[in-house]
């Protein structure tokens, strides 16, 4: 009875470190899927990488960003490209987040299709221009009771080349909860001309994971890691009188185009209306006024919703649709550049399109 | 109740850090299933559905939309405000699409209570049956919402 237990102890251990052996080889062997190639929008780029590791990493090693908020872990369902060739069968990871229109375009969640064999797929042209920034905090400053402004220093590399109106993503380190990085988007409110910075206006959102490490844990001297620039949101070549419509973080980006026009001494006629709920919520009134004397034909517009009595509020009150009906009278030439909330910006396209300004000319950033 | 592998893995990304800071489950041990499973309930024994709750909360958000993030009166007794700050989250059951994070505030002035919801919410509630662990700092109970929001019930 015990030699029978003792065999079969013994044969099952055999049976085990013959398995374990097994997968080492396998993993050594199969898993080894050696040098592959991507090719990047029919040839445009070509990369040599090893295979194995998940597309959004391998490009991000060969410094092409496919913005994920994530951080490659599939439950953000951002890093979508279309795989054209090599990808391999979906995923039931990656169908959650792929429609029946995208399915039928190929287009994959980047950070769960792995590297196996060579691969072909498309990308935006604009990604290639996107690099990682390893940045200094320099100065981080209170706009409001829950907007605070953060300065970013450049080091590596130490110039970014970017357009007014434009978002990075910042990159949130582990901490608290929180055990591997994610990445959150953010508009730059500092102009281009100023390639050695990047300045970020972002608002406390409860429970954010970046708003509260901002907020509660990032401090002067720290380190950041940024990735951009991105986006479609910036001034467009033209004659055309402008309206600028934002509110609350949505300051951001239309400072940077602000700043840029003043650098570029613009002769663009501008009209920036900016909607807040009461006085506490209002930030760079001092600034704006300055970009009214410098930029020729500008004016700022700040617009209270709800002014306290304490306010001693004597500018426009009312719903910032309401306050650029009243203030606008004909906006058949103008184009208009919107950032906020979809709620008012869809609010506000209604208004500028009775107001004659084409659907086509309403450009807009929403949250 | 037993839970299936799949919920299992939607409960995972329902962890602090995955998708937000606080995570969806609070300090609520109890299997996803059995959290949903006793909210039914409680929905059942007042006799009305999550199908119920869904159509007041999204008829005061698209109500309150009207006043770009501040508060409006609606049917006379209710004050709705709906906000919208940046960013999207995904759903930890998935699925296409993202989420907005717009916050819809109901006061109900009769009552004297207020209530504050997400799209997320609505989503889970709608095609879930999820109103957070206990402990979430952002659960919303059934109760509370069938009350301020006056919820019908089923005769």
């Amino acid at each position: 009875m015990l030699i029978t237990l003792l065999v079969s102890i013994a044969v099952i251990s055999l049976i085990s470190v013959f398995l374990s052996l097994l997968m080492v080889i396998a993993d050594a062997t199969i898993g080894n899927y050696g040098v592959v190639k991507i090719t990047i929008n029919e040839g445009i780029r070509d990369l040599e990488v090893l295979g194995g590791q998940p597309l959004l990493r391998s490009l991000q090693q060969e410094g092409i960003f496919i913005p994920s908020a994530c951080g490659g872990r599939g439950s953000c369902g951002l890093c979508k490209v279309k795989v054209v060739e090599g990808g391999g069968e979906y995923l039931p990871t990656e169908l959650p987040f792929i429609s029946e229109e995208e399915r039928a375009q190929q287009i994959r969640l980047s950070c769960q299709v792995k590297v196996k064999n060579d691969i072909a797929i498309e990308i935006p042209e604009e990604l290639f221009y996107v690099k990682e920034f390893s940045t200094t905090v320099e100065k981080i400053r209170n706009l409001t009771h829950d907007i605070k402004e953060v300065t970013l220093r450049l080091i590596d590399p130490g110039e970014i080349t970017i357009k007014a109106g434009q978002y990075i993503q910042f990159v949130v380190p582990e901490y608290e909860d929180l055990d591997e990085e994610v990445y959150r988007a953010y508009s730059v409110a500092s102009p281009p001309g100023d390639a050695t910075h990047v300045e970020l206006e972002i608002r406390l959102v409860p429970g954010g994971i970046c708003t509260t490490y901002v907020h509660e844990h990032l401090k002067e001297g720290d380190t950041v890691t940024i990735n951009g620039p991105y986006g479609d949101f910036y001034l467009r070549e033209s004659d055309a009188p402008i309206i600028f419509i934002a509110g609350g973080s949505g300051m951001a980006p239309i400072k940077s185009i602000l700043l840029d026009m003043e650098k570029n001494a613009n002769p663009r006629s501008a009209q920036y209306f900016f909607g807040a709920r009461s006085k506490r919520d209002l930030f760079l009134l001092d600034e704006m006024k300055a970009l009214e004397s410098s930029i020729p034909n500008f004016s700022f517009v700040p617009a209270l919703s709800e002014p306290l009595g304490e306010d001693n509020w004597e500018g426009e009150v009312g719903l910032i649709t309401d306050v650029v009906r009243k203030n606008v009278s004909d906006a058949q030439a103008s184009e208009a550049y919107l950032c906020g909330s979809p709620g008012m910006i869809d609010a506000c396209i209604k208004v500028l399109t009775d107001l004659g300004v084409s659907e086509d000319r309403i450009f807009y950033d929403k949250f | 109740m037993k839970q299936t592998p799949e919920y299992d893995r939607i409960q995972a990304q329902m962890q602090k850090g995955v998708i937000t800071l606080d995570g969806f489950l609070g300090d609520d041990s109890r299997k996803l299933v059995d959290i949903i499973v006793a909210d039914t309930l409680t929905v059942h024994k007042r006799r009305t559905t999550h199908e119920a709750i869904v159509e007041r909360m999204e008829h005061f958000k698209n109500l309150g939309l009207k006043g770009l993030g501040n508060f409006i009166t609606l049917d006379e007794h209710f004050e709705v405000k709906v906000e919208t700050v940046r960013g999207l989250l995904p759903s930890p059951f998935g699925g296409p699409g993202m989420y907005g994070k717009t916050n819809t505030t109901v006061h109900n002035k009769r009552l004297g209570r207020t209530i504050t919801y997400t799209d997320l919410h609505i989503h889970f509630i709608r095609d879930h049956g999820f109103y957070e662990g206990i402990g979430s700092p952002f659960r919303l109970e059934p109760d509370a919402l069938i009350e301020i929001l006056e919820v019908g019930t089923e005769e």
